[in-house]
């Protein structure tokens, strides 16, 4: 059967077997109905650009399949990305229910399904639904803790080392590794990705992990990165 | 010096100038039935992160100091917020604990609401809900930029001081 990009498109909000598992999705029939006439489903290849950091809010950009790097830029165009938004985000939340402009860029990195509303009939569909207006709510309170986390990480972290180790353990703590000795990560972004999550160069990031295998702290096998030693890694993590 | 203590929300003059105090009048009676005000001297924390969130402080009078902390110690100011602002949210609404620490840097006037009983008044109250939800923007809005100014404004300051 022939799809866009590969991707099996979900055509209702109604049916999908994601919807109990994802907060703003788990909503009653009745505001999911109103959400179905709202939305337009589409998919979007790897490296497509749903808005630009600036640019005046559009709309809500529900993420359905796929991932999506969300990256702030300065003035020298030096890049932070500040997360991997996960199926089941809603994207461009904060800048369309206030009206101020998209505080972030929006880039997939997998073939994406992405469920696009309009702001005014967005903010239509919040009046008349509490419960969605709830669940709004919840996101963007995740989303809020998330940048906090991100402050702290970037703020006080003393070194690239420390925060590299950070981030490999959150990302080690996924899909039921964390109780494992040796947990396992898919390693989905380059090396020059990672250095603009942790706010560092690439040849530091590349460094940092010829050092980690040497120390046998981790091990790669193709793109997947084993967990050899948690302890040293949770060391390096708060430096001490 | 001591303030009175503003006792209900109906009566409050600041309440038409303040984001989540201006609702409608049964919603401002629902608030005061769920709501404790309460006196806080200046230097007190009224929550720090890592804490379970046991609820909200609505700041009446007095300012407070947001910020993180690493495990060293070391302490990172965030913002500070004033009168109208709701000290809390994200990590009541999300179930999470808190991300933050918040201080008071006045002596404030504050009022403290349960998670239980403020997740059941948004949840029959919209225009609170909605007001909520602005609120949580712009508080994202302040986290992002400060986002911005720690992860990269860093090294626009290091390039000045080599050019």
């Amino acid at each position: 059967m022939l799809s866009p990009y590969g991707l099996d498109i979900v055509e209702s909000c109604i049916t999908c077997k994601m919807r109990a598992e994802r907060i703003f999705c788990d909503l009653p029939t009745s505001a999911l109905q109103a959400f179905e006439a709202i939305k337009y489903a589409t998919a979007y290849p790897k490296g497509a650009v749903l808005f630009v950091e600036g640019q005046a809010p559009r709309g809500i950009f529900v993420l359905c399949k796929g991932r999506v790097k969300l990256s702030i830029c300065a003035t020298d165009g030096k890049t932070l990305i500040l997360k991997i938004a996960e199926p089941g985000e809603v994207l461009g939340l904060s800048a369309t229910v206030s009206g101020k402009p998209y505080e972030l860029t929006a880039e997939t990195i997998d073939p994406c399904q992405v469920n696009f509303v309009k702001r005014e009939d967005f903010l239509r569909f919040l009046r008349d639904h509490a419960e969605a207006c709830f669940k709004v709510a919840e996101q963007l309170s995740e989303k809020y803790n998330n940048a906090c986390h991100e402050v702290r990480s970037l703020g006080l972290s003393h070194s690239a080392g420390e925060k590299l180790a950070r981030l490999l353990l959150e990302w080690s703590s996924k899909n039921g590794e964390a109780a494992k000795q040796e947990p396992r990560l898919k390693l989905a972004l380059t090396h020059e990705e990672i250095a603009q999550m942790i706010g560092t160069s690439r040849e530091t990031v590349t460094r940092l992990f010829a050092d980690l295998k040497k120390r046998q702290i981790v091990q790669a096998k193709g793109s997947t990165l084993v967990i050899r030693n948690k302890l040293a890694l949770r060391s390096m993590a708060t430096n001490s | 010096m001591e303030t009175a203590t503003i006792q209900s929300c109906r009566d409050c003059a600041m309440r038409s100038d303040r984001l989540f105090c201006d609702l409608p009048a049964d919603a401002l009676a629902a608030f005061d039935n769920v709501k404790n005000a309460a006196s806080v001297a200046r230097g007190t924390f009224l929550f720090r992160e890592g804490q379970a969130a046991r609820g909200v402080f609505v700041l009446c009078q007095g300012r407070v100091r947001i910020s993180v902390c690493s495990e060293s110690g070391k302490r990172l100011t965030l913002r500070t917020a004033g009168p109208g602002e709701v000290m809390g949210l994200s990590a009541v609404l999300s179930g999470c604990p808190h991300e933050v620490s918040v201080e008071t840097v006045d002596d404030c006037q504050v009022a403290t609401v349960k998670r239980k009983e403020l997740l059941l008044f948004l949840r029959e109250h919209r225009e609170a809900c909605l007001q909520v939800v602005n609120l949580l923007s712009q508080d994202l809005h302040v986290a992002y930029e400060r986002v911005r100014s720690v992860g990269l404004g860093r090294t626009r300051r290091s390039r000045l001081l080599s050019a």
